[in-house]
């Protein structure tokens, strides 16, 4: 029994041979719907932020400069490679590229950032008034207005609120005994 | 017994403290009690032949002024889960422990006594599992004033106080970090010589708060993508479990062929995950050879996940109404070609295994449980099959494609860890006549059926799904702001490890790896153990290779 395993073993293990690739000198191909890391095309985004809107990472931010300068950034330290923000693109401007490679030293190599150059409208010269919260503003952009891309940071508000009472507990909480003196 | 006799038999148990029930599906049913006896109604139900699967408790202040809390049993012979659901006003939360009749439920009253500050009466071992040991008593992150990402500061020098040790053991501390060890975690294991007596567990040191996240911040459709982030193995499996839930909760109902797709993506998750525990367990008691060629043979299934899904795992492909990428007919022709020379390999490994006697030295007799205490402790999967216990979620409860899929369930009366690698091993044959059955059966249509914009809200949906390592329970309850209420998660280990302490009970030191592995969680193969001897205070630390050289020189 034992030794019978044993060849059977050294079948198994010979029959296959050397399975390795000499990567990175050999690589193997990637299949043709592989999701890599998503590229922009600036020249198709509308700037609606359907993307940042729907990113579970939330790696994707979008922020008014001013009034006409609409800026996408897409921080890829976070991303997951889900490809929803394709997927729901709704002019198509977001490929999941080939591109697996992805390493890179500095956090900034990840990011991509676009300036759009939004559309203003004839009548009223403006293209929304953000800060007033009509009905688009809180269909679509819930949020997102108020990301701070210097910090890289998304702020969005929540249905959560804390009493200022509870709060002063937290900091002035009775914590467990240290253990053995 | 169906479920309206469970119903009446609870009606004429407990009369007046019934206070109604619903069935908000087929299969599922929802009965409300009166607080004072609910004790009683587990230890009833689980009399009954109920299975004990987890408990989910939630703030409902802001709606009704209470606490809530559900203790879900699955009854898999006659094929329906029932959550007794009760609650107790925010003044007052308290609610008898029914872990001393019941002791898988202990997890869960620890975990809402950390989360939402409820008590437990009773509790036999009411200690921190959850928060932090420097976390402040009194703040509960589960309750709905506490926002999702208050971190209060933390304090140095708090530690968790172990178990009082059986006389004369010594204690070896396994942990926080540890080659066997799939997360940080702290196993204190207690042991006379060689033989281990106890084990005290301190885990969740990699709790992220995923159900508060999900619950606060993020929509109906993104959660999938947070969920199947939970677990790196089984990606689908949590988020199937997920939509499953939500579209049971809103009484949606998806095209049958997104339900196919998401059977060949579960069953896909198996194979590989299997593999990839038969190598790992292999890897563990020094066989290296088993470790190298499953892994081999698993990197197939990795590329054809890669092929079908667009990623290496089988991520990214489930979402709320069906899946997002349909099975082309190459894409099936490919999936075949694989599966053939998938099921020779495997078949030849089945071989050149099954028969050594170094691996039966190694596993054979060692973390024997006996069948009923597996009942006692709700094991669940392999685990579980591996020890005589027929329950499968596949077949027990349906779902997705399930029910018009024609296949086996191993079950192996060994009762130890050969057993359920056995048991794992049979199941890789399985997997792969059911992926050639889904998709020989499987309906053309579309694959994503659209929901409207707004699901109604509170409403409840709880969905099982076999995942490889057992059974993943998720509970939705459905809220107003598109996303979930409350999302509850039990993943098959929660309960598998809470079973730990009773595997390892008489086994020798050398096989905890072996025992811990073969409940499958993944494995980080980086530190040390120290062993600290109670008595005198020595240490002496244990690298890596003298642990690994210390559990192969049994072999």
């Amino acid at each position: 029994m034992w030794l019978t395993s044993k060849f059977k073993q050294i079948v198994l293990a010979l029959k296959p041979g050397t399975v390795t690739l000499k990567y990175p000198f050999e690589t193997r191909p990637v299949p043709k719907d592989f999701r890599g890391r998503p590229v922009w095309d600036h020249t198709k985004c509308i700037g609606c932020g359907g993307c940042a809107n729907h990113c579970p990472a939330r790696t994707i931010l979008l922020r008014d400069l001013c009034q006409e300068v609409r800026v996408l950034i897409y921080d890829g330290a976070k991303c997951t490679y889900c490809g929803r923000c394709a997927e729901l693109c709704p002019e198509k401007a977001i490929v999941m590229s080939p591109e697996f490679e992805l390493a890179a030293p500095r956090r900034e190599d990840f990011s991509q950032t676009l300036e759009l150059f939004m559309l203003t409208c004839n009548r009223c010269g403006r293209c929304f008034d953000m800060e007033i919260k009509n009905a688009i503003d809180k269909l679509d952009l819930r949020g997102y207005r108020y990301d701070n891309i210097e910090t890289r940071t998304v702020l969005r508000r929540t249905t959560d609120r804390m009493e200022p009472a509870v709060l002063d507990e937290t900091e002035a909480a009775r914590r467990p005994e240290r253990i053995g003196g | 017994m169906s479920t309206n006799r469970i119903i009446s038999s609870l009606r004429a148990e407990f009369g007046e403290a019934v206070r109604g029930s619903s069935s908000p599906a087929a299969g599922r049913l929802l009965v409300d009690l009166d607080r004072s006896r609910l004790r009683e109604a587990a230890r009833f139900l689980i009399n009954r032949g109920g299975r004990y699967q987890v408990g989910v408790g939630a703030d409902e202040r802001d709606r009704t002024q209470t606490f809530g809390l559900i203790h879900f049993f699955a009854f898999d012979r006659e094929r329906f889960s029932i959550g007794l659901r009760t609650a107790a006003p925010a003044s007052d939360p308290t609610f008898d422990s029914i872990t001393p009749d019941i002791p898988s439920a202990g997890w869960t009253e620890r975990e809402f006594r950390d989360l939402l500050g409820m008590r437990f009466p009773g509790h036999p071992k009411p200690k921190k599992l959850i928060t932090a040991d420097d976390w402040p008593d009194g703040i509960y992150p589960l309750r709905k004033d506490v926002p999702y990402n208050l971190v209060p500061p933390s304090t140095a020098d708090v530690a968790y106080q172990l178990d009082e040790a059986p006389p004369g053991t010594t204690i070896v501390p396994v942990g926080p970090f540890h080659a066997t060890l799939h997360e940080p975690a702290h196993f204190a294991v207690y042991v006379d010589g060689e033989t281990i007596k106890h084990c005290d567990y301190r885990g969740f040191m990699a709790h992220r708060g995923i159900e508060k996240l999900c619950q606060t911040q993020v929509s109906y459709n993104e959660v999938p993508f947070i969920a199947e982030r939970i677990c790196g193995i089984c990606g689908s499996v949590h988020s199937v479990a997920y939509c499953q839930a939500v579209e049971m909760a809103a009484g949606l109902s998806i095209s049958r062929r997104a339900e196919f797709i998401r059977v060949v993506c579960l069953e896909l998750e198996r194979l590989h995950s299997h593999l990839l525990l038969i190598g790992v367990a292999g890897h563990l008691i020094g066989f290296d050879t088993v470790f190298m060629h499953a892994w081999r043979i698993r990197e197939q299934v990795m590329w054809l996940s890669e092929k079908m899904t667009g990623n290496r795992k089988t991520y990214g492909m489930v979402v709320i109404g069906g899946v997002r990428r349909d099975i082309t007919p190459e894409m099936k022709d490919e999936i075949f070609a694989v599966l053939k020379n998938l099921e020779a390999e495997i078949a030849s490994f089945h071989k050149a295994v099954a028969g050594d006697s170094s691996i039966h030295g190694r596993t054979k007799g060692v973390g024997k449980v006996p069948t009923e205490e597996v009942v006692l402790w709700s094991l669940l999967g392999p685990v579980a099959r591996g020890r005589g216990v027929d329950i499968d979620a596949r077949r027990d409860f349906p779902y997705a494609a399930y029910d018009e899929i024609a296949f086996d369930v191993p079950v192996t009366t060994d009762g130890d860890v050969w057993g359920t690698i056995v048991v794992r091993l049979l199941e890789l044959f399985e997997s792969i006549k059911i992926i050639r059955q889904a998709l020989d059966k499987m309906p053309s249509g579309p694959v994503l059926t659209e929901y409207g914009e707004a699901l109604p809200a509170f409403r409840t949906g709880w969905s099982i799904v076999e995942a490889p390592r057992g059974e993943s329970f998720h509970y939705v309850l459905t809220g107003e702001e598109n996303r979930p209420e409350r999302w509850r998660v039990r993943a098959p280990t929660y309960t598998n490890l809470q079973g730990i302490p009773r595997m390892l009970r008489d086994n020798q030191f050398a096989d905890f790896p072996i025992i811990l592995g073969s409940i499958d969680p993944c494995f980080s193969c980086t530190d040390r153990v120290a062993v600290v001897d109670r008595r005198s205070g020595r240490k002496r630390v244990w690298t890596k290779s003298e642990m690994d050289r210390l559990s192969r020189s049994r072999s």
